[in-house]
């Protein structure tokens, strides 16, 4: 027997709640119209928005260490046809920003992320890419500020979680 | 002195309301845009909670112990003294003067006098023209003189002159003297003590509404419509059939289809999980089957019992609301979570019904605007002693609920008039 | 000569670096239109909107609001080629100007390097400024070379789009801009299925299986509607809908191909400028584009 782990403090639920639009969850009537708008869920019956956000309305974090919370598109088709305008997909978010710590993030994701604080782009920039640019006559663009970048991060402490941070998800290649 | 009163619309809380009122010896000028009254019901053949004729209601108190009833066309609606009626009948201005209302009222040409035929349609025989009816949803036609529909009070027919090639063959035909093609619409002035708003609802067109793909085949209906379909006296002889021709076997219903929702219509509409769960009860009788999605079930108290026949005859209940309707293959297909199995599910069916939400009509009109509140809907008492409203001028409601308002607002109106003697 | 109109342009990465034709053609066809794009070499990454913000919302939004403060400065309006980086500004600039709380602590931590949001800036896309600010009849006087007897099929892909009261967009299941601005070249604008489908792209991350079903089934979709090629905005959606297509050629069929142009390529033909499409079509498009730029033919 599984026995599965819950919060009875609520306190999942109340995190995502002080969230930027996170309140929005408490007008989600549980009408399913999100799961049949789903392209994902269309073709994988275990993709579920609605009952996702069941479990956020119920505050069981188990979601946030669900691997399938990655697998929203934001495409925001479900958020369109909501008849609460629930803003499902930034729910989901808030979801995985709470799997971070656990490890529940595509190595991809994470590798991004890592790119961004050390060289503000999630792409490296070669020496063959600028002279492309330079070929085309397109305007130089200089280096990224990155010191900008770790300043205003500073109190987030981002870049200290992403050090202690190692996917458990795995998954595809970047891009 | 006489207190006289005015009532916008002659639907059956406006019909309900007058009836009291002109018992109580109150002079009643009842004024109704159509050519006859009875509002929405002319359009629902049966009406719940009795499963009645719609058009055979008179409103009457007598509705529900049961005893009996009578029929609009035996109405005291055109021989009541203190009664008058008037179709076709526009509102075009209201103006408040010492404590009294002067109304300024145009009604548009019937050009067959009321009081000089009698009703033998042998010019809706000899008519040539033919167009689309109003009330058909198959493909049916009318005449360009016509009665919208056979049990219609007036029961006077009517000429549309937007289609009337004044040929002059129902002149020639009528023995009574009764055509008239040259008569011109009058305006007249009414004074008032008071005036009630019972200007009713109209089911929505969903046309703009995403995802149900209500303008892309003639086989996604609203609930009204259907109601038309299975209508005995409407095109289809109450076959209910789809846009081909072929009899329906499968029908798939979507509750709340615009309505609870920010985007669309925010409120309830109250009365149409009732409607479709006696429409779903009718397609049972002739053993089509249905499925009903709905997010939860709000049926008044007095109808509960459509629900309870609804589960035996095996109406299917599906907890979700679709996203869309797809046509494939020339079949609308419903595509919607079973929210209890967790399951998507992809129900093709041969017509599907949408319950489109009921929305005002005196939100139509610019010289009701002051009276109106939210959403288009009124106050019971818009103002003391002077604007009322009931029926669903102030919301959305089933019959019952209607006529017991048009009951409570003639009183009131009454004693507020009378000053309580 | 009439006066230039300039727009602080936001660059982001894979436009600039990835596929600078994008750049090209739309610095070309802009400057046809007297517009003049200024990059700022403050801005960073935007950060992108379909990972990074599940890492940490709260730094995605932090490091939006720094780029969105950064154009602040410039006084202009922002123009960004990306549809992702669109997305981030204008979600990261509404969402400051609706919570006061939010911007009060991202203020606190944009002190630190001398900046400040107000959430003030106009954010814009490829669409509203060719669409709304120089419109349809100004564009069409450009058009020397009518793609008459072609078929296109605009791909808008989400996050151009959505969440409308972000992307002030003219609508999210049924948009129409990007529809006229095909219409404008002389071509047709092709009827397909799911015309608001995702290209699958956000998940390749986490499911790159998941994604390429999805892609194969938008693919599939348009190119029963007959259309010559499609059309897109977003460099996300671009490659997504080009690399796809070599995979689903060997899965299903080998014919599976349909060309894919950027909306400001297109332009550039229809404005007499099929050369410079040409001349990266070989380094950019790795399906073929050349039977395409033929059947355009004679007219360029």
């Amino acid at each position: 027997m599984v026995v599965r782990r819950s919060t009875s403090d609520l306190a999942f639920r109340n995190w995502v709640l002080e969230q930027p639009e996170g309140e929005t969850l408490l007008r989600c009537y549980q009408c399913g119209r999100c799961t049949s708008a789903c392209p994902v869920a269309a073709i994988d019956n275990s993709f579920n928005p609605r009952l996702f956000l069941q479990k956020i309305l119920l505050a069981d974090e188990s979601l946030a260490e669900e691997q399938l919370v990655w697998t929203c598109l934001t495409c925001e088709q479900c958020e369109v046809r909501c008849p609460e305008h629930v803003k499902i997909p930034h729910l989901l978010i808030l979801a995985k920003v709470r799997g971070l710590v656990g490890g529940n993030i595509p190595q991809a994701a994470l590798d991004r992320a890592r790119a961004i604080l050390a060289g503000g782009r999630i792409i490296m920039v070669n020496e063959s890419m600028l002279k492309t640019r330079d070929k085309m006559g397109l305007p130089d663009l200089g280096q990224p500020p990155v010191d900008q970048i770790a300043s205003v991060l500073k109190e987030i402490g981002l870049a200290k979680k992403l050090e202690n941070v190692e996917s458990v998800y795995g998954g595809g290649s970047n891009e | 002195m006489t207190k006289t009163v005015v009532v916008i619309g002659a639907g059956l809380a406006g019909i309900q309301v007058t009836q009291q009122l002109t018992d109580l010896g109150v002079t009643v000028h009842l004024i109704e845009k159509e050519s006859i009254i009875g509002g929405l019901a002319t359009h629902l053949g049966r009406v719940f909670p009795t499963g009645d004729c719609a058009l055979c209601l008179d409103a009457c108190e007598e509705l529900f112990d049961g005893h009996h009833r009578r029929c609009q066309y035996r109405s005291l609606l055109t021989s009541k003294k203190n009664l008058k009626l008037y179709t076709q009948t526009e509102i075009r201005s209201i103006t408040e003067v010492d404590g009294k209302f002067s109304l300024s009222i145009k009604s548009h040409p019937r050009y067959v006098l009321l009081d000089r035929c009698v009703v033998c349609l042998e010019c809706i025989n000899v008519c040539d023209v033919e167009i689309p009816d109003e009330y058909a949803i198959r493909g049916g036609t009318r005449k360009a003189i016509y009665r919208p529909i056979s049990q219609g009070v007036p029961l006077v027919p009517l000429i549309d002159m937007d289609h009337c090639t004044q040929c002059g063959k129902c002149v020639e035909v009528c023995g009574v003297d009764a055509i008239d093609l040259a008569e011109k619409a009058k305006t007249r002035t009414i004074k008032a003590d008071a005036l009630i708003l019972a200007t009713g609802v109209e089911e929505k067109i969903p046309l703009n509404l995403p995802g149900y793909a209500y303008s892309e085949s003639d086989d996604i209906i609203t609930q009204r419509e259907l109601a038309r379909l299975i209508d005995p006296t409407g095109d289809t002889d109450g076959q209910v059939i789809t846009s081909s021709g072929d009899a329906a076997a499968k029908v798939t219903m979507i509750l709340c289809a615009g309505s609870r929702d920010l985007e669309a219509t925010e409120y309830c509409s109250q009365a149409c999980c009732t409607y479709s769960l006696k429409h779903a009860n009718m397609l049972r009788d002739k053993e089509i089957d249905v499925t009903i999605c709905y997010m939860d079930l709000r049926v008044q108290k007095a109808s509960n019992h459509y629900l309870d026949l609804a589960r035996e005859k095996g109406v299917k209940f599906l907890r979700g609301k679709p996203d869309r309707v797809v046509v494939r293959n020339g079949k609308p297909t419903t595509i919607v979570e079973d929210t209890q199995t967790q399951q998507r599910m992809e129900i093709e069916s041969d017509i599907v019904v949408l319950a489109s939400p009921l929305s005002p009509l005196a939100s139509q009109s610019e010289v009701l605007a002051d009276f109106l509140g939210e959403y288009g809907f009124a106050l019971r008492v818009v103002k003391e002693g002077r604007v009322y409203a009931c029926g669903t001028a102030t919301g959305p409601e089933d019959i019952p609920t209607s006529i017991a308002e048009a009951n409570a607002i003639a009183l009131r109106v009454y004693a507020d008039l009378e000053g309580g003697r | 000569m009439s006066k230039m109109k300039t727009y602080t342009y936001f660059p982001g990465c894979m436009v600039p670096f990835r596929l600078p034709h994008f750049e090209l053609a739309a610095r070309a066809v802009l400057k046809k239109l007297d517009i003049e794009l200024e990059a700022n070499p403050g801005h960073a990454c935007c950060p992108e909107p379909t990972t990074f913000t599940g890492v940490d919302f709260e730094a995605w939004i932090t490091l939006a609001a720094r780029n969105v403060a950064v154009s602040e400065t410039t006084g202009l309006e922002t123009l960004s080629l990306c549809s992702g980086c669109f997305h981030t500004l204008a979600v990261a600039n509404h969402m400051i100007q609706e919570d006061e709380n939010l911007k009060g602590r991202i203020n606190e931590r944009l002190k630190t390097v001398g900046l400040k949001v107000t959430g003030r800036l106009i954010v814009k896309n490829i669409l509203h400024v060719l669409h709304g600010d120089v419109g349809l009849e100004r564009i069409k006087k450009e058009i020397t070379h009518p793609l008459t007897g072609l078929k296109f099929a605009p791909h808008y892909g989400c996050h151009l789009v959505r969440p409308l009261e972000a992307t002030h967009m003219d609508d999210a299941e049924q948009p129409k801009w990007m529809d006229d601005l095909i219409e404008v070249t002389g071509a047709e604008v092709a009827d397909f299925e799911d015309k608001m489908a995702c290209c699958g792209a956000p998940i390749m991350p986490s499911d790159a299986d998941k994604a390429f079903t999805l892609t194969a089934d938008r693919i599939e979709k348009i190119r029963a509607s007959g259309a010559d090629a499609i059309i897109v905005v977003c460099p996300t959606c671009y490659t997504q809908l080009e690399t796809q297509q070599k995979k689903a050629t060997a899965k299903f069929d080998p014919e599976y191909s349909i060309p894919v142009l950027y909306l400001g390529e297109l332009l550039a033909i229809s404005m007499g400028m099929k050369d410079m499409v040409i001349s990266n079509a070989r380094r950019y498009h790795r399906v073929k584009v050349g039977p395409l730029l033929e059947k355009i033919g004679g007219a360029a």
